[in-house]
């Protein structure tokens, strides 16, 4: 009977445990080993805290805090600056530094532009997987992006062994978009 | 009177790596009809020049006045079998331009369609 009621007392102290490890991942025994998932608002205004509960076949529960900043929104008295880094590479057969500068510079803004367009506008992604016997024979993931983007400024230029970067930023302001 | 110029520009990059770039300037053949931008852009110039030369000579200067006009941005990348390659095209549009040669300088302003 003694041994019975230790064996009770040892399997609730066993639920009531809970361990963190140095990631601050909590690690917890659940006796019913649950899925659940929960959103709680942070003391700050700009960001909320997800916390996932998974369980584990071993009835094992990790929690995870991840702190996950809120993506920033238009308001009419509130303007958006958006700032990308965009790379380009000058290509081998260049007849001076010079030029090899200004066309990659050319490929760095170009690229920029892209990553502006991303932001604001999005992406359209499109995968394909061809699988045969089992076997995975061929993986295609395509990205597109259009868009018309006006008023970007570059900040800042640096050209380092053959790689330009160019800073690039743009402003957005509600009214840009009010009357869409 | 101003002269009107009707000029588009393109830059097209394959893999990071700039592969294609046109500058389009041309005099404009039936009169051009819209709203001038506010800003113009001054350019220095010598008699007897191109205004296609001017703006390769300050092309800097002339990308950052076209911006304001806005480039349409066209991108594609593909990755196969873990294998990436892009393409980006950067395009202004055939654009009015009106062009004032003065003495020493040329005044730029775009026509709004």
């Amino acid at each position: 009977m003694k041994s019975i009621v230790f064996l009770l007392v040892a399997v609730f102290a066993l639920n009531a445990m809970e361990t963190v490890n140095i990631t601050g991942e909590k690690t917890a025994v659940n006796p019913v080993g649950t899925v659940t998932s929960e959103t709680k608002e942070c003391k700050s205004d700009n960001c909320n805290t997800v916390i996932h509960i998974t369980s584990t076949p071993s009835k094992k529960v990790t929690v995870e805090e991840k702190s996950i900043e809120k993506p920033a929104t238009l308001a009419p008295n509130r303007d958006i600056v958006i700032t990308v880094t965009g790379e380009g590479v000058a290509p081998i057969n260049t007849t001076s530094p010079a030029q090899a500068y200004a066309l990659a510079k050319r490929a760095a803004i170009a690229d920029a532009y892209r990553l502006l367009a991303e932001k604001v506008m999005g992406v359209n992604v499109e995968g394909q997987d061809l699988i045969k016997n089992m076997m995975v024979k061929r993986s295609t993931v395509r990205t597109q992006v259009y868009a018309l983007v006006k008023n970007a400024n570059i900040v800042e230029t640096t050209f380092r062994d053959g790689l330009c970067e160019v800073e690039m930023e743009i402003r957005l302001s509600y009214k840009d978009f009010a009357n869409r | 009177m101003a002269d009107e110029y009707l000029i588009s520009y393109e830059i097209v990059s394959k893999d990071a790596m700039l592969s294609y770039e046109k500058l389009l300037v041309s005099k404009s053949m039936t009169k051009c009809h819209g709203k001038p931008y506010k800003k113009s852009l001054y350019l220095a110039y010598r008699e007897d020049q191109k205004l296609s030369s001017i703006i390769k000579q300050n092309f800097d200067e002339f990308f950052d006045y076209i911006k304001q006009i806005g480039l349409d941005v066209k991108y594609k990348s593909k990755t196969k079998n873990y294998v990436n390659s892009s393409y980006v095209r950067l395009v202004l549009h055939t654009t009015c331009f009106k062009v004032d040669f003065n003495d020493s300088f040329v005044k730029i302003t775009a026509v709004k369609k």
